[in-house]
């Protein structure tokens, strides 16, 4: 009666886990692509080209993708709390 | 610092293509197979255009050298997504062979048409890789190139200048097409330098830039011919 | 708040394709997949020998790649600015729509930011663009903007697909697995419903300057350059219509090959293509003027250089391809279009059909001839493309097809929530809106 109980609590674990780890690569892309843009405004600044330019559209994508990845965060967890409501 | 440019006596020049064969030799540039030079994709640094002015039967044919303007405003070095292209500290346009991803815009982007790209690579003739210069770099396949003022020779004046323990000098270099020019047609030397023969050739009343109106600010000059009708 | 619970039972016909698999299906995956396999070894080829295998020269540096890229990236338009707008607008025929449209961006954007690496003579070199890359140059602005748009798009296209892939979580057993995983727990509970419907409304709003700038910084790659016929101010509105007016034909082909294919006709009813069909014809129409502006500008300055390159596409060398153009994406939309009797379904697929041939053949004109006319009198040479480029689009065509293909197999191509939302809760919220236009009872009795 139990094992089949056990079996589905770990797969209920695994999707949690793997859709948790969805949201962490989402991050991971973020950070990525914050640091991307940061070494292009460092590099326009050593090669003395303009840097408003460079620092102007790393904001501007920056926030995009910060945007982007804050909603899906949201969503999830919006989620997530609202399933535990359900259960209670 | 020398702000290297170049003077084009128009008047000279012959149209012999002595400068094409020296720059094509001196800089090791890709002699294409009889197949793809038809297809357009000869390769060259320097060219030789025909220019047709007027129409008939007033027509002026006018053969006047094509190579890299050296812009002190070059629209080409702005496009470039990897800083292959790039304007140095000489103010010589430069070309970073191992970084070019070869996008071709650069190309797009130069209203001179001076840039030339390796569609593909092919070897040598047999024999002609024994005249292979070895100051300057094969480019592979996929990578832009184009007239870099033999900037390889500027090197060795520059070193030599260093040696010496004195500045380069007006005099110090020149690149190959302006060396074999039989006609003496090319003049090369810095245009900051009023005592120097292209400073003052560059102020003359016939010199004039091409397409000046684009604002690239190009250090080649060419004096206009005397018979010019225009 | 949201007082219905979406469920399995009216809709079957959504969930049919999710689980028959017909003998057809896997033919055409069969077959879509011979064409990508063959693309792949030409794309392979060409790595090898080089570009010399395109029909590319000096001074046409730039083309079937570069005009696909342009192509595919105009269709990623209609998807989820056509989702967007129509959501922000409470447009209730949107419904049977939202979904194709979203997927169609998703995929096209996907295969659009292939191309520029296709094009590249190094594309081994690719992490320079990271590396070295400068914020200055437009292609730069490219690989931002699409990045951010796939982004975003992507994002747009989950977060609706939520609660259908929650019912198909509970139909479903063979893919349960991949049902849980995607429907993040979903389980219909009005704080949930809360929670994405705030999501859905940010980024629809987002979405739509993001697309706007993906297309107008395309146009930037050639604005930006001193190439006559290039640099011209009207490129980024007048690449971001034509984006929008392909997009739109692109979503009509969906629409009918999905609603003959999956027997939707319940679904996607003729009122649908009506109204889609009225903003194609206004695409049209403003297609048509920003060409006219673009040109006459050009004719009457008169610049030599422009003038060269004008005339070339008006009547030299382009006249043909520059005509057939213009009687594709103006005056056989405009014509079929204007006339309800001829806004049916199979004078929409007409117009559509032509539409997709003259935006090609639009980014084709802007490319080339523009580059085959240089200020120089440079030695131009006729491109003409080779068998590798024509390969590479005819793959990157069934590439889109089969996306679509796989992802109909996977989830309802149709939203199903919101076709029930819309039968539940779309007519009174609609009934409520349309009463607050009507002027207030005690005004109206004086």
């Amino acid at each position: 009666m139990s094992e089949p109980q056990r079996g589905e609590h770990w797969y209920r674990r695994g999707i949690r886990t793997l859709q948790f780890l969805s949201i962490v690569l989402m991050w991971v892309f973020l950070g990525g692509a914050i640091i991307w843009m940061v070494n292009l405004v460092g590099a326009a600044r050593a090669q003395g080209d303009a840097i408003t330019l460079s620092v102007g559209i790393s904001l501007v994508a920056v926030q995009v993708y910060a945007l982007v990845a804050s909603v899906l965060t949201y969503v999830f967890f919006g989620l997530q709390r609202g399933r535990r409501g359900a259960e209670e | 610092m020398p702000r290297w440019g170049m003077v084009i006596d128009l008047d000279r020049c012959t149209a012999c293509g002595a400068c094409m064969a020296a720059c094509k030799v001196e800089n090791n540039v890709q002699i294409v197979p009889v197949d793809e030079s038809e297809r357009g994709r000869r390769m060259h640094w320097l060219r030789l255009l025909t220019q047709t002015q007027g129409s008939y039967p007033n027509t002026q044919i006018r053969i006047v050298p094509n190579l890299c303007m050296m812009c002190d405003n070059p629209p080409c070095t702005k496009v470039c997504p990897v800083h292959a292209t790039y304007l140095g500290e000489d103010k010589l346009v430069g070309q970073i062979y191992p970084r070019c991803i070869g996008c071709r815009y650069c190309m797009a982007a130069c209203p001179y048409s001076v840039k030339t790209f390796n569609w593909s690579h092919t070897e040598p003739p047999p024999g002609m890789d024994a005249i292979l210069n070895p100051d300057v770099s094969v480019r592979p396949r996929g990578v832009v190139e184009k007239c870099t003022f033999c900037y390889h020779r500027l090197q060795v004046a520059k070193e030599n200048a260093r040696a010496e323990d004195r500045p380069v000098r007006d005099t110090d270099y020149q690149p190959a097409c302006v060396e074999n020019c039989p006609a003496d047609a090319m003049v090369f030397g810095n245009l900051d330098d009023d005592l120097s023969l292209v400073a003052q050739l560059s102020r003359s009343a016939r010199a004039k830039r091409a397409l000046e109106h684009l604002g690239t600010e190009p250090k080649v000059y060419f004096l206009e011919r005397r018979d010019a009708q225009v | 708040m949201r007082r219905f619970e979406p469920s399995c039972t009216r809709d079957e016909a959504l969930f049919r394709p999710t689980e028959e698999t017909s003998r057809r299906f896997y033919v055409a995956v069969a077959v879509l997949l011979a064409v990508v396999l063959f693309t792949a070894c030409m794309y392979v080829r060409q790595l090898i020998k080089g570009l010399a295998v395109t029909g590319m020269m000096q001074p046409v540096t730039w083309g079937f790649y570069i005009i696909s890229f342009v192509f595919f990236i105009g269709i990623s338009h209609a998807g989820t600015l056509i989702s967007a707008i129509l959501r922000i607008t409470q447009a209730e025929w949107r419904r049977p729509i939202t979904r194709m449209a979203e997927v169609i961006t998703a995929i096209v954007l996907a295969i659009g930011g292939l191309h520029p690496i296709i094009d590249l003579g190094r594309p081994d070199r690719l992490m320079n663009v990271f590396v070295f890359g400068r914020l200055q140059s437009p292609l730069l602005w490219d690989v931002a903007s699409i990045s951010a748009y796939f982004a975003a798009s992507t994002v747009y296209l989950f977060l609706p697909l939520i609660p259908d892939v929650a019912l198909l979580r509970e139909r479903d057993k063979k893919h349960r697995w991949l049902y849980e995983f995607l429907s993040w727990g979903w389980q219909g509970t009005p704080q949930q419903w809360k929670v994405l419907h705030r999501a859905i409304n940010i980024m629809m709003i987002v979405v739509v300057p993001i697309a706007v700038s993906v297309h107008t910084v395309i146009s930037y790659i050639f604005a930006m350059t001193l190439q006559a016929g290039w640099h011209s101010t009207i490129f980024g509105p007048y690449f971001v219509v034509g984006a929008i007016f392909s997009g739109i034909a692109a979503l009509f082909l969906v629409m009918i090959a999905f609603r003959s294919a999956f027997g939707l006709k319940a679904y996607l009813k003729p009122v649908h293509f009506e109204q889609l069909g009225k903003l194609l014809l206004a695409m049209s129409v403003l297609w048509g003027y920003f060409t006219f502006c673009e040109y006459l500008t050009g004719f009457y300055g008169g610049e030599p250089a422009e003038m060269r390159s004008l005339l070339y596409k008006i009547s030299g060398r382009y006249a043909l391809l520059f005509w057939t153009m213009i009687v594709c994406n103006f005056v056989v939309p405009v014509a079929i279009l204007s006339f309800r009797k001829l806004r049916t379904i199979p004078g929409i697929l007409v117009s559509s059909i032509t539409v997709l041939i003259g935006m090609f053949l639009e980014r084709l004109i802007i490319v080339v001839p523009s580059l085959e006319n240089p200020r120089m009198p440079f030695p131009t040479h006729f491109y003409l493309p080779s068998p590798t480029e024509i390969s590479l689009f005819a793959g990157a065509v069934a590439l889109f097809l089969l996306g679509f293909m796989l992802f109909a197999k996977f989830f309802p191509i149709i939203s199903v929530w919101e076709i029930q939302e819309g039968r539940e809760l779309g007519i009174a919220e609609t009934e409520q809106r349309l009463s607050a236009y009507l002027p207030d009872e005690e005004v109206a009795r004086v």
